[in-house]
């Protein structure tokens, strides 16, 4: 009898662990997913969201200035609330990928970057400091519209950038190494692909 | 099994391409509507028979994938003033009645679906918004000064 209550103290130890297992957050520590959402939220802050053409089409002021001298009121407040729309989706959308980003750093950079106490300390310092100035990015552009808020724009953007620099640091071994040049043709006028 | 054309083959082919078709075609607005022609709605791949004789199916639908990011590229940092301009140099190539053009453009909404797949949500709706600003600035215009309609755009008179 009592090998029996040991075999089944056992195997119930056994199905409690494969529980806790299986009820494990799918996002866990060093998990590929976490992996590939860094990245992803990376390629689209460098690529989509920060180029400095990008942001100065959205933020510079000759659209406004083309539409006030050239079209009605009408048109005017409608190129308004259109921008302005563009506007808030791009502050939205720098935070959201700035928290993906700070999810990485804050659950699974140490398993993959070697960083100092000081190192992880000043990031995270950035990544809330970065989070709130969107806020308040988002505040000011709400309330002032597009044309409102240049300063807070460069200062997001540039901080945004920056972070974005160290994260590509630490995500640097998903990048693949550089082989030897492709032979290029595309001297005789044609395009690099 | 998908075949993936050589990178050389694809360079040959978006430089034929430019050279041959794209070059007749200045406005990257236009350029955005002919290579989103190109493409098949069901499968998002594009077909160019000529190219794909030259080249191969696969290199002609690469190449045509690049020329239409470029395109994007080109008229997603183009401003809003040029924007206006090819949209009424569109609308004229198009030989169709302007009133029923822009209400066409703004009730269907057809550039909607000229981006090039994958294209940052983002930046398409940045594209979308300034054509949209472009087409109220056209209607405009066209109400502030009517153009006659042509004879192709009258209705035929009616024979008893």
């Amino acid at each position: 009898m009592i090998p029996l209550i040991f075999f089944l103290a056992i195997a119930t130890g056994f199905l409690v662990l494969l529980f806790a297992l299986s009820r494990r957050n799918p996002s866990a520590e060093g998990s590929a997913q976490a992996l590939l959402e860094a990245r992803n939220a990376l390629q689209k802050l460098t690529l989509g969201l920060l180029p400095p053409d990008f942001v100065d089409h959205v933020f510079a002021k000759q659209d406004l200035e083309y539409v006030t001298t050239n079209t009605s009121k009408e048109i005017r407040q409608l190129f308004l609330d259109e921008r302005k729309k563009i506007a808030l989706a791009w502050a939205t959308e720098i935070r959201r990928q700035i928290i993906l980003l700070q999810h990485f750093h804050l659950g699974h950079s140490r398993h993959f970057a070697r960083l100092s106490f000081s190192t992880e300390i000043g990031l995270a310092l950035d990544f809330s400091v970065l989070r709130l100035e969107c806020r308040a990015l988002y505040l000011l552009l709400s309330l002032r519209g597009p044309y409102g808020a240049s300063y807070v724009v460069g200062q997001t953007a540039a901080a945004a950038a920056r972070l974005c620099a160290i994260s590509r640091k630490y995500l640097a071994f998903l990048t693949p190494a550089e082989g030897p040049p492709l032979p290029d043709d595309s001297a005789q006028g044609g395009v690099t692909i | 099994m998908t075949f993936r054309p050589k990178h050389m083959d694809v360079q040959a082919a978006s430089r034929d391409l430019r050279l041959r078709t794209l070059s007749q075609i200045p406005r990257p607005l236009d350029q955005l509507i002919y290579l989103a022609s190109l493409r098949d709605y069901n499968t998002g791949l594009y077909h160019h028979d000529g190219l794909a004789s030259r080249f191969s199916e696969e290199a002609a639908c690469e190449a045509l994938a690049d020329c239409h990011r470029e395109a994007f590229r080109q008229l997603l940092s183009t401003s809003l003033e040029e924007i206006v301009n090819e949209l009424q140099g569109y609308m004229q190539t198009t030989s169709s009645n302007p009133v029923e053009f822009l209400a066409a453009w703004k009730g269907l909404k057809p550039y909607r679906v000229a981006v090039p797949a994958e294209t940052d949500p983002l930046a398409a709706e940045f594209l979308f918004s300034n054509l949209k600003v472009a087409l109220a600035i056209l209607e405009n215009r066209l109400r502030a000064s009517p153009v006659p309609a042509p004879a192709a755009w009258r209705q035929p008179p009616l024979v008893q």
